[in-house]
């Protein structure tokens, strides 16, 4: 299957400081990327060179066929983006803010900002001047605006910054419905490791102006994780710091850790423990994107 | 597509305008005070006062330099006061005049891109598949089209104090003259558009309201000054040059679109307005 995005050796400085470097890249249709990265990382800037606002100095890119240095407007009509500002008219109401960028996108649908306003619980604000909004409304209403041409595909900087548990629920599964429904392309930046993991198909790991890794959360696993942490809720007391020849320690009250070569080793763990012992939970610790990410940092 | 996302971004545009305090006020205050307050002082107090007697020789010899370089028996007939008036109506006050449209011009037009940057919606217009050219286009008739209006209804306001003013003292109409005219319809609209032009090249660079201000403050308006102060002449020698030197505006407004047309691109614009 041929990529939707591909990026091959990006490089982009601003004076001095170099942003990016040597970016390879790769998106598949309808997957949905979180591209992940401490802060000053580039994914913003990134971003913007898909969205051909900023020229990069090396490299090649490509975004449905196409290249955003040359056909930068036809690649702007099929991408919606919510940046990390929002980027709306806080004099204006909602609905005025939606209306203006259904013209410039040249969406023909007239009911098409009614159904967001009303998709988004926008309907009974959207009088309201987007500057009395709440930081939430305001995310909201930018994903709607992103929305509002139908895009092929999705720049989603900082999402659900800002948002309350309900409206972090909300988003995501709002977007993770409309990638199912429509198959559109999602690209998801992102600080809060764990909001990505259940919405997104792959990760890439941006580092010092470079993609440090990309795949799937099985492949980042099997590549990062050897040994296995896992934390067993068990009324088991080990009477030694091994358990099986595997290293183990009592954290809490009826929880104990114990440290496996492999995920293969928890059968033979389990089994053990529930000959004499009831076991309650067992979770594995370091197999999650934020123990992932860390390892891929190296940190 | 472009007109339909021109006119979208100028009613966007006008509509900030008209909600923006600061931009209302000084499309109120400059038109009154240039088009009210200056004629009404000058028309009002040659009605209370004896303007003859106030000049004196100094005056005679203000209107003889006048006269010298303009013609018309109507002129020679009228007494001294009336020479006075009709000289500071006719020849003075257009100049004090296009101040009202340069100022409202620049204060609208400074507005324009730095407005949007510090609001940080550029971005979202950038990221939009608007053409450059179209979002330019469209800011400059923004810009335009309110110093125009506000042009127009002082030269109204302007004509009826100046005529009502002026009947007790002439008997008749004095107002708009050819001068006036020409004004109107040619100087002030390309004077507008050059001040548009100046403004938004240096609010497309800029990263503050103010900054675009002050350096609007500092190099637009000396620069436009200095050019209405060496025109000034003009409006004593009458409408047709007046008509040229509107041209030669014109030519040099085509230049400075030309300027910002090839010198603006999307990546100069994003990188020079957003971080």
């Amino acid at each position: 299957m041929t990529s939707f995005i591909h990026v091959e050796g990006l490089s982009k400085s601003f004076g001095q400081q170099t942003v990016l470097e040597n970016v390879n890249f790769k998106v598949k249709k309808g997957e949905i990327v979180g591209l992940l990265g401490p802060n000053g990382a580039g994914k913003t800037t990134f971003i913007r060179i898909l969205n051909g606002v900023i020229k990069p100095e090396k490299g090649s890119i490509t975004l449905n066929g196409m290249d955003p240095a040359s056909e930068g407007d036809r690649i702007r009509k099929i991408s919606g983006i919510v940046t990390e500002s929002a980027g709306l008219y806080h004099q204006m109401s909602g609905k005025e803010n939606l209306e203006l960028f259904a013209e410039l996108y040249g969406v023909k649908d007239k009911n098409r900002v009614a159904e967001l306003l009303d998709l988004f619980d926008l309907k009974e604000h959207q009088d309201k001047p987007v500057g009395k909004y709440s930081t939430g409304m305001k995310k909201r209403l930018a994903l709607a605006k992103a929305l509002l041409h139908k895009p092929d595909i999705l720049f989603l900087d900082e999402p659900t910054n800002g948002l309350d548990p309900d409206g972090i629920e909300m988003v995501l599964t709002y977007l993770k419905k409309y990638n199912q429904e429509t198959g559109t392309t999602m690209i998801i930046c992102s600080h809060v490791l764990h909001q990505l993991e259940t919405i997104c198909d792959s990760f890439a790991f941006i580092e010092n102006g470079t993609i440090a890794e990309q795949g799937t959360l099985l492949e980042l696993e099997n590549k990062y994780v050897q040994n296995v942490t896992v934390k067993v809720n068990t009324t088991f007391k080990p009477q030694d710091k091994q358990y099986l020849g595997f290293p183990c320690s009592v954290v809490g009250e009826s929880i104990v850790v114990f440290e496996l070569p492999s995920k293969n080793d928890i059968p033979q763990l389990l089994s053990s423990l529930l000959k004499n012992d009831p076991v309650y939970s067992l979770t594995i610790m370091n197999n999650d994107l934020q123990s992932i990410y860390f390892k891929v940092r190296g940190v | 597509m472009g007109t339909t996302i021109s006119k979208a971004l100028i009613k966007k545009d006008l509509k900030d305008i008209f909600r923006s305090k600061t931009l209302m006020v000084t499309m109120i205050i400059i038109p009154i005070l240039f088009s009210i307050i200056f004629p009404s002082i000058i028309l009002g107090g040659a009605l209370l006062f004896d303007a003859e007697k106030i000049a004196g020789n100094d005056g005679q010899k203000l209107i003889d330099a006048f006269l010298k370089s303009t013609t018309g028996d109507e002129f020679s007939s009228y007494n001294l006061e009336q020479q006075m008036i009709y000289v500071f109506i006719n020849f003075m006050l257009p100049n004090l005049f296009l101040l009202v449209p340069i100022i409202t011009a620049m204060t609208v037009a400074a507005n324009s891109f730095v407005g949007e940057k510090e609001n940080r919606t550029l971005e979202s217009l950038l990221f939009s598949p608007i053409s450059i050219k179209t979002l330019f286009l469209s800011k400059i008739v923004a810009s335009f089209i309110p110093p125009l209006f506000v042009s127009i209804i002082s030269f109204v306001i302007c004509g009826v104090i100046i005529n009502s003013l002026g009947y007790p003292l002439f008997g008749e109409l004095i107002f708009p003259s050819g001068n006036w005219l020409a004004l109107i319809i040619c100087l002030s609209p390309m004077v507008i558009l050059l001040t548009v032009l100046l403004n938004i090249l240096i609010s497309a660079r800029v990263k503050t309201y103010q900054e675009a201000q002050n350096i609007g403050g500092i190099i637009v308006l000396p620069v436009i000054a200095l050019m209405i102060g060496q025109v000034s002449g003009l409006f004593l020698l009458g409408v047709q040059l007046i008509i040229l030197i509107s041209v030669g505006i014109l030519i040099v407004n085509l230049v400075l679109w030309s300027i910002i047309s090839k010198h603006n691109d999307r990546y100069v614009l994003f990188e020079k307005q957003i971080h």
